[in-house]
């Protein structure tokens, strides 16, 4: 056992902690949120040059082929930079697909150009009829001579706009709710029929509905088998729950942090805060949440790492388990800064948006604490 | 000891039921509706102001009858009334104001002709309230103070056409002696209103800053070093007034009806057994907070003080709240996140993200809770 950084992985995690703490301050952050695309073109080039675009891709389609612990350090150092570039769409998730289910013509023809930072990618898998059961999937792909005809709509689609490709689940055979007969397609965003709709995210990322009318696609867009599309989407959603757990990870330690700052500084009742034995309390039971949830994100990973048996089980347990630190930790930072932790001029209240998000994301602590009991 | 109700409570709750079901305005009618459903109030005899005294037009309940009252007006949203006139400087105005300040502010405030905001907490000055600094200097002539400081996290300061102020004006002694009750316009040319954008991205608190503001002394409510005294005694009615119990049993049935909306395996969100438990847990303990502020009500009605009890519905009854927000987030899911003009999935999913950030202000706003168990163990406890 090996519990260790290696020095690779201590210098990513220090570039992008450095790249960080010059770039991204909250104002700067800020500034992106509101802009036109909603993050940065410039910053996206500079992951590609440092390499971070590459970090999860094999080293045959232009990667470094690292693994999936390599992809946790990243995300928690992103987790604490509040990170708004669309690395979970394109990277975890578009090019996660691929890097398990694609063909070696696919994975030519994307991996190398999301590396060098060319082509964005995101996943459209929710449907409103039952956003958390990957099951569900309502959406058609019918086959016509040579083609798939894909009609439907996916809900909540993160980074929609900027991407070039999506890979989008459809129904190739069975019922509504049938486990079976699910396959996953990638369309290209300008593709006719596509019609979308954008919005800002309350946690300062963007996101679109996506509306298919009998788009075309030829039979070589299917990535992975026919019809069993739901087992790739399930190890796919799994790496984005590693990957949000990290980055929860993350944003909870700049919370704790935080407001332990804030409290020494925050005087009332002639003392600081962090003098008040239930403030002192707060903080450690803050520390310890923390620090579960970041155990059980190294251990969760290490395992998906290994694919071993257990791994979907502690994914459960991890998804849950994020949740419910999340929740304490960013509810606690909010009631120890009081009325200044309300504000959106502070910090806090943009990692409290987000850690909320991330309990949303692929199903909330009730599903996973379900899956995980059985 | 006895829970049924009197045949002529009975007779009074048959009575609100009909006048809510004949008079309540409903969706956007709530708002141009508005005035006509507190005239209507009014016209039963005070029920525009259930909690003033009858000799200040009210309606004289007794405590059973306020809490019938309150409990069936609390079944159905109803057009809301702004807390800062009636229910927190009115009582101050009645119980320490001159007559002449009686006169003067109390129709404004009932009739809603004139928006209150309360300027209480300062940026030193949040839970440890006493320590407030803005300072009211009389003038030689004795005719007016000089007000001069800031004052924060002040709701609806905006559209507020006056402001009660506590303002320190003397520094000797212990913390709570030396402040003073000031009523002061909002349209003086020393009063500035900065905007604060909360979590969630809405306005409703500010900042106000006092800049030279004369205010004359026939606006000082009571004596002056006296303020603590009259606002510590309305916190206490502000605390249980916070409570929000009978909207928390409304939204936990709402909440309920959200969660069986969503789809999930075979059945619904509220199938799901941890999520179920969460929603009984909520109700066993509505139940028990009813009752209790039913017996803070009891102690009220048998001529006692509210008391440092009612700190406990405050406490937990911002608590369940913010749980039940919780659960509407949980029920909107991924759809929590869309924060643009358009809704996109649930009808309930764009209010349930904005109720849960807002929400989290109610544990910290009238004394945050840790503050309030302090309050408890202190004054209750009797622990130091």
């Amino acid at each position: 056992m090996d519990l260790a950084y290696t020095d690779e992985q201590n210098m990513l995690r220090e570039s992008i902690e450095k790249f960080l703490a010059s770039e991204y301050d909250l104002t700067a952050r800020q500034k992106l949120v509101s802009s036109e695309t909603g993050f940065s073109g410039q910053h996206w080039q500079t992951y590609a040059d440092l390499g971070w675009l590459g970090l999860p891709i094999a080293e045959d389609f232009g990667g470094l082929g690292g693994d999936l612990v390599d992809t946790m350090i990243m995300f928690e150092a992103f987790g604490k930079g509040l990170v708004v570039e669309p690395v979970l769409s394109t990277l975890v998730l578009f090019a996660g697909a691929l890097d398990i289910g694609g063909s070696e013509d696919q994975k030519q023809a994307y991996l190398p150009s999301i590396a060098s930072g060319e082509v964005q990618g995101a996943l459209a898998y929710l449907e409103a009829a039952a956003p958390t059961d990957l099951h569900v999937v309502e959406t058609t792909a019918v086959s016509v001579d040579t083609n798939y005809t894909i009609t439907g709509t996916k809900s909540v689609v993160l980074h929609a706009a900027s991407a070039d490709h999506f890979l989008v689940s459809a129904r190739t055979s069975g019922s509504a709710d049938d486990p079976a007969g699910i396959s996953l397609f990638l369309v290209p965003a300008d593709s006719d029929g596509v019609s979308r709709k954008d919005y800002p995210t309350v946690d300062g990322l963007r996101a679109s509905e996506l509306v298919f009318d009998q788009v075309k696609v030829p039979q070589t867009a299917c990535v992975g088998n026919l019809g069993e599309g739901l087992t790739l989407l399930q190890r796919v959603i799994n790496r984005g729950i590693l990957a949000i757990s990290a980055e929860a990870v993350g944003a909870m330690q700049v919370l704790y942090e935080s407001t332990i700052e804030y409290t020494k500084q925050r005087e009332q009742f002639d003392h600081p805060l962090a003098d008040f034995q239930v403030v002192k309390h707060r903080l450690t039971e803050m520390f310890i949440e923390y620090n579960l949830a970041k155990s059980l994100c190294m251990k969760a990973t290490m395992l998906e790492n290994q694919r071993t048996d257990d791994a979907q089980r502690h994914i459960h347990a991890l998804k849950f388990l994020v949740g419910k630190s999340s929740r304490f930790v960013g509810q606690n930072a909010v009631q120890l800064h009081g009325g200044m932790g309300m504000t959106e001029d502070l910090a806090v209240a943009h990692y409290f948006k987000r850690l909320m998000m991330i309990d949303a994301t692929f199903g909330h602590t009730d599903i996973h604490l379900q899956a995980f009991v059985g | 000891m006895d829970t049924s109700f009197s045949s002529e409570d009975l007779a009074f709750q048959k009575r609100v039921r009909a006048f809510i079901d004949e008079n309540v305005p409903s969706g956007m009618a709530m708002w141009t509706e508005r005035s006509k459903w507190f005239e209507a109030l009014r016209e039963q005899g005070g029920w525009d102001v259930p909690k003033w005294p009858e000799h200040f037009g009210g309606p004289g309940f007794t405590a059973t009858q306020r809490y019938i009252f309150d409990s069936e007006m609390g079944k159905q949203p109803t057009p809301p009334q702004l807390p800062f006139g009636v229910g927190m400087l009115a009582p101050i105005l009645m119980n320490y104001g001159s007559e002449e300040q009686q006169q003067r502010f109390l129709p404004g405030i009932r009739d809603g002709s004139v928006n209150w905001c309360q300027g209480y907490s300062e940026p030193g000055a949040g839970s440890d309230l006493a320590n407030l600094k803005t300072k009211a200097v009389l003038s030689d002539d004795g005719s007016h103070y000089l007000v001069n400081g800031q004052k924060i996290w002040t709701t609806l300061a905006h559209i507020a056409h006056w402001i009660f102020c506590l303002t320190r004006t003397s520094s000797d002694g212990a913390k709570q002696e030396g402040i003073t009750f000031l009523l002061i316009p909002m349209d003086d040319p020393g009063v500035e209103v900065r905007p604060i954008i909360t979590l969630g991205g809405s306005h409703s608190v500010n900042e106000v800053y006092l800049t030279d503001v004369k205010v004359p002394v026939e606006n000082r409510v009571g004596e002056e070093g006296k303020g603590w005294t009259y606002a510590k005694g309305l916190l206490a009615h502000e605390r249980s007034g916070l409570a929000g119990i009978q909207s928390s049993v409304l939204g936990l049935e709402k909440a309920k009806v959200n969660a069986e909306k969503i789809r999930i395996g075979g059945g619904t969100l509220l199938d799901l057994p941890s999520f179920k438990n969460k929603v009984g847990v909520l109700e066993a303990e509505l139940l028990a907070l009813e009752f209790t502020e039913m017996r803070t009500l009891a102690r009220v009605a048998a001529g006692g003080d509210p008391g440092p009890e009612s700190s406990i519905l405050k406490l937990k009854g911002t608590e369940i709240q913010q749980r039940i927000t919780e659960l509407n987030l949980e029920a909107a899911g991924m759809f929590a996140a869309p924060w643009g003009h358009e809704a996109f999935g649930p009808d309930f999913a764009h209010g349930a993200t904005q109720s849960y950030l807002g929400g989290r202000a109610t544990t910290i706003y009238g004394g945050a809770s840790e503050v309030q168990k302090d309050v408890i163990a202190k004054n209750v406890l009797g622990l130091g």
